[in-house]
């Protein structure tokens, strides 16, 4: 009976953490999406995508992992859907910091967007003193 | 309450707001003044379609919905890096 008790205890800690990673998730899903809508320009929405992908993809998806490995209604392939979120979180951790750095160097080489809001862009005056 | 009833209504209540996020990101995709910033909103989108994904296998109790998120994401991965290459090159690459 004890032990009982710990093993339902340990699912809800579980469970409770779990809602609580989803519930930051979802909150910086919904501030980094107005950010994308509001922000001026595209250098400047790299920022709301970086909220919307680490926030609101990364942080929910860990979340959900160790929901799945609390919730022993799910059956034994809880375990496999906790391993198999936390290698989507891992992964989504790694590229998709790669993919928006290709994308703002390859949108700042061939200039599709003016860098607006500026102090120096040391790397245009380089491209443009050294011919790329 | 038990655990059952109270992880179905916490992701039931979450699901909407989810929602309302992606149609925000679809108004970014369809106005977005360059392709940059159409790629970056389709980008932004994917990742939590994944996230949603696993939520929704949650939800239905269905595990086959994982591996999926894990390909969107791959794949969506691939997208940046043609459309980067594009832009750098005016070429697709061989």
């Amino acid at each position: 009976m004890i032990k009982l008790v710990g093993y339902e205890a340990i699912n809800w800690l579980l469970v409770i953490l779990g809602e609580v990673l989803v519930a930051i998730g979802v909150f910086c899903d919904l501030m980094g999406a107005l950010g994308m809508l509001r922000f001026p320009n595209f250098f400047v929405r790299l920022h709301a995508a970086t909220v919307g992908t680490i926030g609101g993809a990364v942080v929910p998806i860990l979340g959900a992992a160790l929901i799945a490995a609390g919730c022993d209604f799910l059956g034994y392939y809880r375990w496999f859907m906790a391993g198999a979120a936390l290698v989507t979180a891992v992964l989504i951790l790694i590229i998709a910091p790669a993919g928006s750095h290709v994308l703002a160097r390859a949108t700042h080489k061939s200039k599709t967007v003016p860098v607006e809001p500026k102090v120096v862009d040391m790397l245009e005056e380089e491209e443009s003193k050294g011919g790329g | 309450m038990s655990l059952e009833a109270h992880v179905t209504t916490f992701l039931a209540c979450i699901i909407p707001i989810y929602v309302v996020a992606f149609l925000i990101y679809v108004v970014r995709v369809v106005k977005g003044p360059s392709i940059s910033d159409r790629v970056l909103a389709v980008d932004a989108l994917s990742f939590d379609l994944a996230a949603f994904l696993v939520i929704l296998g949650i939800l239905f109790r269905t595990a086959i919905l994982v591996p999926i998120a894990i390909v969107l994401a791959l794949w969506v991965y691939a997208l940046d890096v043609y459309v980067a290459k594009y832009l750098e090159a005016r070429e697709m690459g061989d």
